[in-house]
């Protein structure tokens, strides 16, 4: 009996044509091929590794994902075409991309206290913030090369100034938030490497919110800065140096107490955007002309640079603590904040306000969540239950977890495009590499 | 007419011929009574004769004619004579049959026609062929040895027929070919022979159809009642009353549904958002967590615990962010109101310390070290009376104010303002209930006569109102017209918290037997609703600031959400529905969630519990 039904099982076959977009080591024969339905992801992975040792004897197998009709499949071929109801009759086309996992997990970099902050958006190096209230520069995993020495309390946020048209400059900038209400601006060589850590001291200090700040994102033009805070308010704040000579109230007290010359301008904020009623606990500043805003008031808004005012105004029932801009169009809203649902956005679609997508398999609160500045479909999310998770739109599953924390993750990030870096409560920043997005 | 009734009668003749030639007895009386009457015959009574005749016997026949004579429908005379003569002839023809007489062909069209007659006009009339044999209903065997089988009408016996012998009627009914439909019949002693048309009716019952073959059972019906309304109704007399009042039965019965009875509560869902699900937990404490009290904006969190210490917290986080070490185990934390001013006030032991939390810019920091500085002891304020009571002093160690009380301090409020503060000393009888002014450093003690043990206090969230609960009641003074106001009788063995509704109007009060109170204090001093939920001590209980949630933890180790409507149109009562249940703590040395307090923007509640745990439940 066993064997009949073994045989009835086999009987049941799909004719498939894989198809790939991928470069031609990868590519292989589009003839089509009878599989047997009960295939899952594994078994086609195996299966296109076969075909490609076949052409070519030395092939290193690696793991695939498959596309059919968009989607990413999840199940067995049988359940998939079942479940959206895709005939099996005709020849079935299979896309098969690269499976977006890391592949290698680097050495934890160790922090002196919690990693509340960390921006990975220059290849070059990782920002982190930490509760100690210092930023470090990571050049690779373990390898801190400076320390942003000043602020008072906890860096709750780190943002790098990406000027426009010093791309080929080594002096890079970067923006750090902290719960003492001040932002400061750091500036420093990225190509300079010391055997230990050098110290620098912020040359802005942007002082003006009542409370913590909780946020801070740089414009892409690099000119200026935005910071959501505690107070309710988001402020923008200019980052160039033009204005030193006449604004230069330089702190002589702190002058004397570092032999530091290096002078300490305060800045105050360009402009404030008043409307929120609660905490504004993230801004994102995607285009030159509005910026993006996540509120504890439930709300996420959208505002217009010039005037001020805010042109999107979307309630979603949940304190948010993490928002990000991108996707599609770079125009795809994704949240998270006090539930464990990823919720993500358009809001181009006229009328209606409900998320396109929801992700629900944290356990906690989100922490971060971070589109792939590269790709359309794919997001990093970080949660309070000490996971991270790579999620890509075309499934509902997560694509993999990352469980290299113990405690809380507290912000994540990509890297290099191929990379996500996360922090969390257990003091670490951890890399996991060679995402082949 | 007279036409017809000759020809009827000439007929009549001939048939009587015949029969006198057979039964000579019978037909000399059937003569007799026919022919006068046959003109008056009704056509109704031949047809019944003609159709039922069974058992024949034209006496039968006859004497149901003599019945019916005054019953005759004064019908058109034509048409009777020409039935009663057709009617004899039929009664004769069965007669003739029975010689075998080949009248028979030419009749039977009549009989047909007669049929249809009968069919059309018949009613009940068989039963009026009297039997010739009147002995009635007895058994006949006790005629058996008689030689008569029974009398006639006129009293005559009734002679038995000779016996024919077996073989002789044997022999006969195999020579006539209509013996099968002849039959004997025992009561009058005589072979019968069934016509054609009896043995038809026969067959037809036996079919189980109706016995006249033009009988239509599917006849169309036919509407003969008047349904247009009279004019005038049968009866003129008045309604009576009784249909007027309503029915003393129907009221006494008990017609309600019981699902009527149960309160319409809105579905939980349409009361969202509350707090529903656990995600963070706040750990380092080492004892029992006795208090915890949120900040304004609800950044921050502060906590007392047994082990001594207070610790303040990132709410988003669950970061420890300071502490301090008191050395005793800390009754009670409450952060000041007022935002600006972030300032703890704890009691522990015999004191209460007033902490600067170091939140807030340069020159709130500043203000707050100004208020929290007190100068040595001069010598107007020791010759004040309140000076005994307690004694301000500078605490450096803990960079606040330390205000040395006489008795174990349970707990310190503060008013909205965050200014003044009140504290409660169970134990310090006409000086239990302290209140203490920031920022002039006085204390007094309340102008009122307690009545019974004080357990806690509370300011009026918007007048100039004081509440003061004792163990069985609260007492609401009025602090400008220096006055009792109210007096809140719970009924409840042991007062242990109590909270006030943002709007003032409103206070839920918890008890050590686990029942909560709810006042509506523009109702009643008697408890609007007493919810009874907990199987141990209420610990604590808590209004939310904006949202309609209030809570209560108890020993139980759960906390009990609840919806808490106060509407501002007077008529309408708070609406109070249960929402959830919070579970999530451990029970330590019997105790279990020792406070609950709700963010003071979100719809999230803090829980502290005995565990040394504090919970954070979001909506």
């Amino acid at each position: 009996m066993d064997i009949n039904g073994d045989v009835e099982e086999f009987s049941r076959r799909i004719q498939v044509r894989f198809v790939t977009k991928l470069k031609s080591p990868l590519k292989i024969p589009s003839s089509s091929i009878a599989l047997p339905s009960n295939l899952t992801r594994m078994g086609l992975s195996a299966l296109v590794n076969n075909l490609l040792q076949s052409g070519n004897a030395d092939w290193k197998p690696e793991p695939f994902d498959f596309l059919i009709n968009g989607e990413l499949v999840r199940m067995s071929l049988e359940e998939f075409l079942l479940a959206k109801g895709i005939s099996a009759e005709k020849i079935l086309e299979i896309e098969y991309i690269k499976a977006v996992a890391p592949r290698k997990e680097e050495e934890p970099s160790l922090h002196d206290d919690w990693v509340s902050a960390v921006d990975g958006s220059n290849p070059g190096f990782i920002v982190t913030g930490s509760y100690d209230g210092l930023g470090r520069i990571w050049k690779a995993a373990g390898l801190c090369s400076h320390v942003l020495e000043g602020h008072g309390a906890v860096v709750t946020s780190v943002s790098i100034i990406k000027p426009k048209g010093m791309e080929s400059s080594t002096v890079v900038s970067i923006a750090t938030a902290s719960k003492d209400r001040t932002l400061r601006l750091w500036k420093f060589d990225a190509e300079e490497s010391f055997d230990h850590p050098k110290k620098i001291r912020s040359y802005k200090i942007l002082t003006g919110h009542n409370a913590s700040v909780q946020s801070v994102t740089a414009q892409p033009s690099g000119d200026m800065v935005c910071s959501g805070s505690w107070d309710c308010r988001i402020k923008l704040w200019r980052t160039n140096e033009l204005d030193k000579g006449g604004d230069s109230v330089s702190i002589k007290k702190r002058k004397m107490d570092n032999e530091d010359e290096e002078s300490q301008s305060q800045g105050e904020a360009v402009s404030t955007l008043v409307g929120h009623t609660q905490c504004v606990s993230s801004v994102v500043w995607p285009e030159n002309e509005s910026v993006y805003s996540a509120s504890w008031d439930h709300s996420i808004r959208r505002w217009d640079v010039e005037t001020g005012k805010d042109s999107l105004n979307m309630f979603c029932g949940k304190v948010i603590n993490c928002l990000d801009v991108g996707g599609e169009g770079s125009s795809l809203v994704a949240a998270g904040g006090s539930d464990p649902i990823i919720r993500i956005w358009d809001p181009r679609k006229p009328g209606t306000l409900a998320p396109i997508f929801q992700f629900s398999s944290h356990t906690s609160w989100i922490s971060a969540c971070k589109w792939h500045d590269k790709s359309w479909f794919h997001l990093a999310s970080a949660s309070y239950d000490g996971k991270v998770m790579l999620w890509d739109l075309r499934t509902a599953w997560p694509l993999t977890v990352i469980d290299s924390h113990k405690d809380k993750v507290l912000c994540a990030d990509w890297w290099r495009g191929d990379s996500v870096i996360s922090g969390g409560v257990d003091s670490k920043l951890c890399i996991s590499s060679e995402i082949s997005v | 007419m007279k036409g017809r009734l000759k020809e009827r009668e000439s007929k009549l003749k001939t048939k009587e011929e015949k029969i006198v030639t057979e039964r000579e007895v019978d037909v000399e009386e059937e003569d007799a009574h026919e022919i006068p009457s046959g003109s008056d015959y009704s056509d109704e009574d031949f047809d019944e004769d003609n159709g039922t005749l069974t058992e024949s016997g034209s006496e039968q026949s006859e004497f149901s004619e003599d019945e019916e004579i005054d019953n005759t429908s004064d019908g058109d005379g034509s048409t009777d004579g020409d039935y009663s003569l057709q009617d004899h002839s039929g009664t004769v023809d069965d007669i003739s049959q029975q010689d075998q007489n080949d009248d028979h062909s030419h009749q039977e069209p009549k009989e047909s026609d007669e049929d249809h007659r009968g069919v059309e006009e018949s009613d009940s009339s068989e039963d009026e062929v009297a039997p010739l044999n009147t002995v009635g209903d007895v058994p006949l065997e006790w005629y058996r040895d008689e030689e008569h089988i029974g009398y006639d009408i006129s009293g005559k016996k009734i002679k038995k027929k000779e016996r024919q012998d077996k073989l002789d009627s044997f022999l006969a009914s195999a020579d006539d070919s209509k013996n099968w439909r002849k039959i004997y019949d025992e009561y009058n002693d005589e072979e019968v022979e069934l016509t054609k048309h009896e043995t038809k009716l026969i067959s037809r019952l036996l079919k189980g159809k109706a016995p006249h073959a033009n009988f239509d059972p599917h006849a169309p019906y036919v509407d003969w009642f008047a349904w247009e309304d009279s004019k005038h109704p049968l009866s003129n007399a008045p309604e009576p009353k009784r249909r007027f009042i309503p029915s003393k039965w129907e009221s006494k019965k008990i017609n309600i549904d019981p699902e009527s009875l149960k309160p319409k509560l809105p579905s939980r869902k349409d009361l969202k958002p509350y707090p529903t699900t656990c995600y963070l937990e706040y750990r380092g404490h080492k004892g029992a967590v006795l208090s915890i009290s949120t900040e304004a904006s609800g950044e921050w969190i502060a906590s007392g615990s047994s082990d001594g210490t207070i610790r303040v917290w990132e709410v988003e986080t669950g970061r420890c962010l300071r502490v301090w070490e008191l050395g005793e185990a800390v009754q009670h934390v409450a952060w000041n109101p007022s935002s600006d001013l972030p300032i703890l006030a704890v009691s522990a032991g015999q004191d209460v310390f007033l902490l600067n939390t170091g939140f807030g810019n340069e020159e709130e920091q500043k203000r707050i070290k100004e208020l929290l500085h007190v100068e040595a002891r001069t010598g107007p304020d020791d010759s004040n009376n309140t000076a005994s009571i307690v004694s301000w002093a500078q605490d450096d160690k803990h960079e606040g104010v330390r205000i040395k009380h006489f008795k174990t301090v349970s707990s310190v409020e503060w008013h909205r303002k965050g200014d003044y503060f009140s504290t409660v000393m169970p134990s310090g009888e006409s000086r239990a209930i302290l209140i203490h002014q920031l920022s002039k450093k006085i204390s007094q003690r309340i102008p009122f006569k307690l009545h019974g043990l004080p357990v806690s206090s509370a300011f009026h969230p918007t007048r100039s109102v004081f509440f003061v609960s004792t163990k069985k009641n609260v007492r609401v003074y009025d602090l400008v017209k220096q006055k009792s106001v109210k007096k809140l009788e719970t009924g409840l063995r042991e007062v242990s918290s109590i909270a006030i509704h943002p709007g003032g109007d409103n206070v839920i009060v918890g008890s050590r037997e686990g029942k909560l109170c709810w006042f509506d204090m523009d109702l009643s001093s008697q408890p609007y609703r007493i919810l009874k939920c907990h199987p141990k001590d209420i610990t604590n209980v808590a209004f939310h600031r904006s949202y309609p949630l209030f809570a209560s933890c108890s020993d139980d180790c759960t906390a009990y959400v609840f919806h808490g409507m106060v509407y501002s149109d007077l008529n309408q009562n708070p609406l109070i529905v249960p929402l959830e249940i919070l579970r999530g703590h451990t029970s330590s040395n019997g105790r279990g969630v020792m406070d609950c307090k709700f963010h003071p923007r979100q719809p999230w509640l803090f829980t502290a519990g005995a565990d040394s745990v504090i919970r954070l439940f979001c909506h």
